[in-house]
């Protein structure tokens, strides 16, 4: 659309067979992992690279251009709770506990951040979390169907949805805060095996996956899986 | 694309049979200047929004094909992603932006005199649609008028 305007469009792609298919103008395809589109954080001259070589692009006579940027540097990076479950012995708290003892470590990434953070979606100030989980532990245990907290633009689904994402970006600034040169597997392994909140979402995905509400059901698979 | 061997089989096969339209043709538009004397936009598909503006959602059938309006000189710490599918890494962008939204990047070649200039606005979509109508016909076409309307000569897409 943009280029049938009249616009000239370049772009990087991280799914070479889709790219290939859609057959855009001008597309670098890149091997990095999803979410890590510019090779590599905090490495200006990389991502420069990167960008170089997809403006390089803008320099053809003739397409649709693919060409392809060539690392070896990527592990695979395992996400999902069915994966990065270790049956981890730790000596797991409480959860208000657990959130609570979070509380310094997030700060102390607020402030080596610039106040930035992926805390928010939800709209819930973090001073109210306590009561955010206290609602999702009775959500899953089939107590309550909904929550005062909701602001009424949110579905049921959505503001689950956007709560438990405030909480799991809460849990893992607060670990990079305190351990910056952890590695992405070691961050969700933490969270899906060494805390109570990722037992937690493991159950609360259960419990939605079961549900009639089909809007519900299909959040569970975002929830943890 | 992470090579398909070392994803996990779930991914794999889901990349696989991704319902990606699958086009014969190909529009075009050829460069008239340098990039050095052009305007640049960035859009993005990590689905970015300002706080406090509406979240994307994801139980959409067939997604999300919306978009948001970011301001190029909105402060970093007021942009938040709500798209936050368990299949893609968020660390990353925790610690830096430019990893999926090189805003810092692209100031620095205009700085270098690469670019010659950026738009006002950058714009935001959902990634992973499965069914892109919405964009094809109705949200696609409103941006790249508001693109034009801008004086925008080439736009820079990057996905997460």
């Amino acid at each position: 659309m943009l280029e049938e305007a009249g616009l000239v469009t370049t772009s990087i792609s991280l799914v070479e067979e889709h790219a290939r298919k859609i057959k855009p103008p001008r597309i670098l395809s890149v091997p990095f992992n999803f979410g890590n589109t510019l090779g590599e954080v905090n490495n200006p001259s990389y991502q420069h690279e990167i960008l170089a070589a997809t403006f390089d692009l803008l320099d053809r006579s003739i397409g649709p251009v693919l060409e392809l940027f060539e690392t070896d540097k990527i592990e695979r990076v395992i996400l999902s709770r069915s994966e990065a479950m270790t049956g981890s012995e730790a000596d797991k708290k409480d959860l208000l506990v657990e959130l609570s003892d979070m509380k310094p470590n997030y700060e102390k990434w607020l402030e080596t951040n610039k106040g930035r953070t992926a805390v928010g979606l939800s709209s819930i100030d973090t001073e109210l979390f306590p009561a955010v989980l206290g609602f999702l532990k009775q959500y899953t245990a089939g107590e309550v169907a909904d929550s005062g907290l909701r602001p009424q633009q949110f579905s049921i689904g959505h503001f689950v949805r956007y709560c438990v994402d405030d909480l799991k970006s809460y849990y893992l600034e607060s670990r990079i805060a305190v351990k910056p040169d952890a590695s992405m597997n070691d961050l969700y392994q933490w969270l899906w095996s060494d805390t109570s909140l990722g037992d937690l979402l493991g159950e609360l995905a259960a419990v939605m996956d079961d549900s009639e509400d089909k809007e519900v059901k299909a959040i569970a698979y975002g929830i943890a899986r | 694309m992470p090579k398909l061997e070392i994803l996990s089989e779930q991914q794999r096969t889901m990349l696989l049979n991704w319902p990606s339209p699958e086009n014969e043709d190909f529009p075009w538009t050829p460069m008239s200047k340098s990039l050095s004397d052009c305007k640049v936009a960035l859009v993005t598909t990590a689905g970015l929004h300002v706080r406090g503006d509406k979240p994307f959602t994801t139980a959409k059938n067939g997604g999300d094909a919306s978009f948001r309006v970011i301001s190029r000189l909105t402060d970093p710490a007021d942009i938040i992603q709500s798209h936050t599918s368990i299949g893609f890494d968020r660390t990353s962008i925790y610690k830096d932006i430019n990893i999926t939204f090189p805003i810092d990047r692209l100031n620095e070649l205009v700085a270098l005199g690469k670019i010659g200039s950026l738009s006002d606005y950058y714009y935001s979509f959902m990634g992973a649609l499965r069914n892109p109508a919405g964009l094809i016909d109705e949200y696609g076409p409103e941006v790249a008028k508001n693109l034009i309307a801008e004086g925008v000569d080439v736009v820079l897409l990057i996905p997460t």
